[in-house]
């Protein structure tokens, strides 16, 4: 079973999955062999981003970039970009960000899953993601603001 | 002895600053002043989460309509611990997801969008308010 880092900030707990890599904007990064990659969002953005009403992911059989957007969430609140955290082809979509994408609110490990991606150079784009210790410290120092500014 | 005809009462999100609650409360207003007055009434979720008697036995004793804001559907919830069941359920998001070209704004007063969404959804509403008191109709024929 995964360990998962959990933290608790009023009535709202975070929980960050220790079997996978993070980008700083909030995107996992579960390697699942072949060069090949999973992606969603963090528990902490789906939270902070509110219910889903429609996800938009780049087609399946597009390359993207480290800089390209690779997915954009709607929320009733915002709009929310996301870049590619790993180069490489686009090889599956959710089927479900079309039909159900409040999977993302539901299970945002598991079956709110994005895309998977078949990377260009694995070994170097994982250098520049965080792991989950260094995504979970800075997920709280944005969480302890959040609450701060509100 | 005839029995007496049950309304539908609408039950929306209390969600105050939140535009999805404002949108279950406007739409709830427009079906219950404009579209359908002699058909329906109002139940503030206020009222069933303080307990009030009055508002609770309406709920009961009805056909209700749950107007949920967000995914913790607490309309749907207190009709349930009211001691009714929801004949209908709608969600705001949902009906934002079927009216994707009117996105809710602002919170005391609704974007044009938001009002738009409202009416939208107090037309789907009246929809169901139409065929809930159909089978009412039926059930005393």
């Amino acid at each position: 079973m995964t360990d998962v880092l959990e933290f608790t900030l009023d009535k709202f707990k975070f929980e960050v999955p220790t079997d996978r890599y993070y980008s700083e904007e909030g995107l996992w990064v579960l390697p699942e062999g072949d060069d090949r990659v999973r992606i969603g969002l963090s528990d902490f953005v789906q939270q902070r981003s509110g219910d889903v009403a429609f996800a938009q992911i780049t087609a399946e059989g597009a390359t993207v970039g480290l800089d390209d957007e690779v997915a954009v969430i709607e929320t009733i609140k915002v709009d929310v970009y996301f870049n590619a955290p790993v180069a490489g082809e686009i090889v599956a979509v959710n089927p479900e960000m079309d039909v159900a994408p409040e999977a993302i609110n539901q299970d945002p490990y598991g079956e709110g899953w994005l895309a998977v991606i078949e990377a260009e150079d694995w070994e170097a784009d994982r250098g520049r993601l965080l792991d989950p210790q260094a995504y979970f410290e800075g997920m709280k120092e944005e969480a302890q603001e959040d609450a701060r500014t509100l | 002895m005839s029995e007496k005809r049950r309304k539908v009462m609408l039950v929306p999100c209390s969600g105050l600053g939140k535009s999805l609650g404002t949108v279950s409360r406007e739409a709830a207003y427009e079906v219950l002043e404009d579209l359908r007055p002699a058909e329906t009434g109002l139940a503030p979720l206020s009222l069933l989460v303080l307990g009030d008697e009055a508002t609770r036995a309406a709920v009961a004793d009805n056909v209700a309509v749950a107007i949920d804001g967000c995914k913790l559907a607490c309309a749907s919830k207190m009709v349930a611990e009211s001691g009714g069941q929801v004949a209908r359920g709608f969600a705001v998001l949902d009906a934002y997801r079927r009216h994707r070209e009117f996105k809710p704004r602002g919170i005391a007063e609704l974007n044009e969008g938001g009002r738009k969404l409202a009416h939208a959804l107090a037309e789907e509403i009246a929809a169901a308010v139409d065929a809930l008191s159909k089978d009412e109709e039926e059930q005393h024929a």
